[in-house]
């Protein structure tokens, strides 16, 4: 069903720089806008940079389903799907020019995954193009498939370990009729409790903070309800994020609001956004790991700390080595 | 080929050395109660819910994890393959017991492990073995004000593991997703009786997601032996919609303007003329017999949204020459709505002593012409096919309804089932969206991937399960790139 020839064209620079490397046995790093990249410490990694890989290349509102080459600013594709009423709910790291395809390699949560769901919920199809240089397809256009196994969610998430996120089909709904941010004085938890599916519950310094996306009159009568005031959205940290059980978070932000910590913890999702010095930031990372969590730092000028992945499974390694024997794709989160 | 054959010709060959020795293994872990043998149980397990048959060597019921293990690693041991499965209401083939090379694989039945090991509340997640019933999860987490979404017609009996192995749809997939957006762990048990907990319970940064891969497996990846579910709050409104149309067209025309409008339903279920006849005839739903086609739509959430919702499908419903529409008044109106779409299976059942149950999927926007297609096929074939159509995701299960002892029919059901598929992938659309590959669809997924896709899943496979033993002849060709050399087992009749 794909179109070979556009697609060799399109994926032809990639394909090369892989089998370049491969030739080479050097390590490739994949750069989408940079958001993450650009903020981590240098490698010795040849950089693949996916920023000619733009624009849209079959959008379908009727179906309620587009296809985008990876390096789309998340941006440009919000505010294409919105002149249509549409949106595809994944969340932008918050002002570092994210791509589609840096977004589903890192799977990063947003505070909307509460309600939303994740980014791998999002993804119909993909093409990758792999570390073994394959130009292969996962998944179809149709809003659901289960012919074959599903790569498009393996490959969601894998940080480039497996290869080129290249062209991307996601799954869109209409943009909400009304949503709103509002703030309470009310634990998390208890305001999370109370609310009927509530899109996002923040828990931060400053209070928590809920965004609500519904019909107008039920935004206003769900506010009602539970005693919530209008506000603007919290203001996200961007150093490191946590990631806990979310029947833990509250443990985390409590004690890093007891700490002076700067925090946004996404309620009912389990991430926690942090700011700190690498003192603060180290303390964050042990107290993450007691609660059975990781965190990963984001900001290489904020800590001398090595970026911790989780340990993975051993089949995890073995599905790697499959499509990666000679190991050619950097994990940008290993220790260096 | 000839049915008359399928009563299995394999019944009184003795056990290979290799078998006799896995036999008495298994009998010295699961006792003459969990393991089974005999020419009744064999006949019992010789297939799920589709009409692939084969003869498996032997049933084996563990209770426990440890008997499972200790099971797989006896299969490994005598290098014997296993076909796992549940409740058998699959519906491609996945829990036949088809072997390799002429080997009988052992069915490993998870059924016995039916236990929903916790209901956590506060965090709404379900800890579940993989025999319990999905409707059994429904009904306690109702009791809590909870709800689990995935809601497969089979979901009275099919079990929350084979709702995992095969990524299970339902009639509310439209707004909540298939089954592997509420499953948040999984625990795969691979051939060597290692439990390997995939993905855990972490938002983010838990390395590749393997749970994505195993939703779907079709035992083909190890035994999911357990499942984190994810569960959501009841909606405290619920709005039901019951629409009669005149002609296909229109219900497939209304389909497009709900798909379109500012809230999605969250289910859009079509059924034609031959289904609503079949279904009044058996159910009583009060479907409006004289129409060609009936819509089902739900609005689930706050009140305010339900009400909107339901107001706008009742006005593009009568924009589109609806001729009847009918609100729910209460929750008796609408489960007996909901009633006639439930009994779809049983009112086959009582019709015809067999069907054939197509699971394509096209973009929502070509639904008129597939409805049209599978019109054509029909009175081509001079078959009966009932339209029954997840219509807001574009999947259509066609039921072709037939007797086996009529001779010739099944050549005609193979024309018309080929014809259904090849017609959907013209459309863009797929093989199968919610009732998985098994053995009856594998060799069509060259038309959809080519050969380095499929040697791209198949390394994968090969990474997650080395052993080559789990599912061995489903999903995939046994070697990808040779699918001519597929094999239809001695004793089973595709």
């Amino acid at each position: 069903m794909s179109d070979a020839t556009t697609m060799t064209t399109d994926l032809a620079p990639i394909v090369e720089t892989i089998e370049a490397a491969r030739a080479a046995r050097g390590r490739l790093v994949i750069r989408g806008g940079g958001s993450v990249v650009d903020r981590l410490p240098l490698t010795d990694a040849e950089v693949l940079s996916t920023a000619e890989l733009t624009g849209v290349v079959d959008h379908r509102p009727e179906d309620l389903v587009i296809t985008v080459r990876a390096g789309t600013p998340v941006e440009e594709l919000s505010a294409l799907l919105a002149t249509h009423g549409q949106e595809c709910p994944i969340e932008p790291l918050a002002g570092h020019g994210s791509t589609v395809g840096g977004r589903l390699a890192t799977a990063l949560a947003g505070p909307r995954q509460l309600q939303a769901g994740r980014v791998r919920d999002w993804v119909l199809r993909v093409r990758l193009v792999t570390a073994d240089a394959r130009v292969v397809t996962a998944g179809g256009v149709t809003v659901k498939d289960v012919t074959g196994y599903d790569l498009c969610r393996l490959a969601t998430g894998s940080w480039g370990t497996l290869g080129v996120i290249a062209e991307v089909t996601l799954k869109l709904r209409p943009i909400p009729t009304a949503s709103a941010w509002f703030t309470s004085e009310r634990p998390a938890s208890l305001v999370l409790a109370d609310l009927y599916r509530p899109a996002a519950v923040v828990s931060t310094g400053e209070g928590t903070f809920v965004r609500l996306e519904e019909h107008p009159d039920d935004v206003v009568a769900q506010a009602a309800a539970v005693g919530l005031r209008s506000a603007d959205p919290p203001t996200l940290p961007t150093t490191a994020r946590a990631a806990v059980d979310p029947g833990r978070l509250a443990e985390l932000t409590s004690w890093a609001q007891a700490a002076g910590i700067p925090h946004a913890g996404f309620a009912g999702v389990g991430v926690c956004l942090l700011d700190g010095d690498p003192d603060a930031l180290a303390a964050a990372g042990a107290r993450a790991a007691e609660l059975g969590g990781s965190l990963l730092v984001l900001d290489a000028g904020a800590t001398t700390l090595p970026m911790r992945p989780p340990p993975v499974d051993p089949m995890t390694e073995r599905v790697r080595a499959a499509l990666d024997p000679q190991q050619i794709m950097f994990d940008v989160r290993q220790p260096r | 080929m000839d049915p008359a054959t399928a009563t299995g010709t394999r019944r009184n060959v003795p056990p290979t050395a290799a078998e006799s020795a896995l036999l008495s293994d298994l009998h010295g872990v699961l006792g003459d109660d969990g393991l089974k043998t005999s020419v009744l149980s064999r006949a019992t397990y010789r297939r799920d819910a589709s009409f692939l048959n084969a003869d498996p060597l032997a049933i084996a019921l563990p209770r426990t994890r440890e008997e499972l293990a200790a099971v797989l690693r006896a299969c490994r041991d005598h290098g014997v393959p296993y076909t796992p499965r549940a409740a058998g209401t699959g519906l491609a083939g996945g829990a036949t017991p088809t072997g390799v090379a002429g080997v009988r694989p052992l069915v490993i039945s998870v059924a016995r492990m039916d236990r929903l090991l916790e209901l956590d509340v506060a965090n709404r997640r379900a800890h579940v073995e993989p025999g319990l019933v999905n409707a059994r999860l429904g009904r306690a987490a109702a009791a809590e004000g909870l709800r689990f979404a995935p809601d497969p017609a089979s979901q009275i009996a099919a079990t929350l593991g084979g709702n995992v192995a095969t990524n299970a749809g339902g009639i509310h997939v439209l707004t909540y997703g298939v089954m592997s957006q509420h499953v948040l762990a999984v625990e795969l048990m691979d051939t060597d009786g290692e439990v390997h907990l995939l993905d855990g319970r972490l938002p983010e940064q838990a390395g590749l997601d393997l749970r994505g891969v195993s939703v779907g497996g079709e035992g083909t990846l190890g035994i999911v032996i357990g499942a984190w579910l994810r569960l959501l709050p009841a909606p405290p409104a619920v709005g039901t919609l019951l629409a009669g149309f005149d002609t296909l067209e229109a219900a497939a025309a209304t389909v497009g303007a709900l798909v379109t409008s500012d809230r999605l339903p969250d289910a859009v279920e079509l059924m034609d003329a031959r289904a609503i006849a079949l279904v009044e005839d058996y159910a009583q739903a009060g479907y409006p017999t004289d129409a060609a086609a009936v819509l089902l739509l739900e609005y689930e959430g706050l009140s305010a949204g339900v009400s909107a919702g339901v107001d706008t499908a009742e006005r593009l419903a009568t924009e589109h020459g609806a001729t009847e529409v009918v609100r729910a008044a209460d929750a008796d109106q609408r489960a007996r709505i909901w009633k006639g779409r439930k009994a779809v299976a049983g009112a086959i059942a009582k019709t015809a002593p067999d069907f054939f149950l197509q699971d394509v999927v096209v973009p929502r926007s070509r639904l008129g012409e597939m409805l049209d297609a599978v019109v054509a096929i029909s009175e081509r074939e001079d078959l009966v096919i009932l339209t029954v159509v997840h219509a807001g995701d574009g999947n259509l299960p066609p039921f072709v309804l037939f007797d086996r002892r009529e001779e010739g029919v099944l050549d005609r059901v193979f024309a018309a089932g080929h014809d259904i598929v090849t017609t959907a992938l013209a459309l863009d659309g797929t093989l199968t969206g919610e009732h998985g590959v098994g053995i009856e669809k594998r060799d069509f997924l060259s038309q959809i991937y080519t050969a380095d896709d499929l040697a791209v899943q198949q390394a994968v496979r090969r990474a997650i399960e080395p052993s080559g033993l789990a599912n061995p002849d489903k999903v995939l060709p046994t070697t990808v790139g040779c699918l001519e050399a597929s094999m239809v087992p001695e004793g089973a009749w595709v």
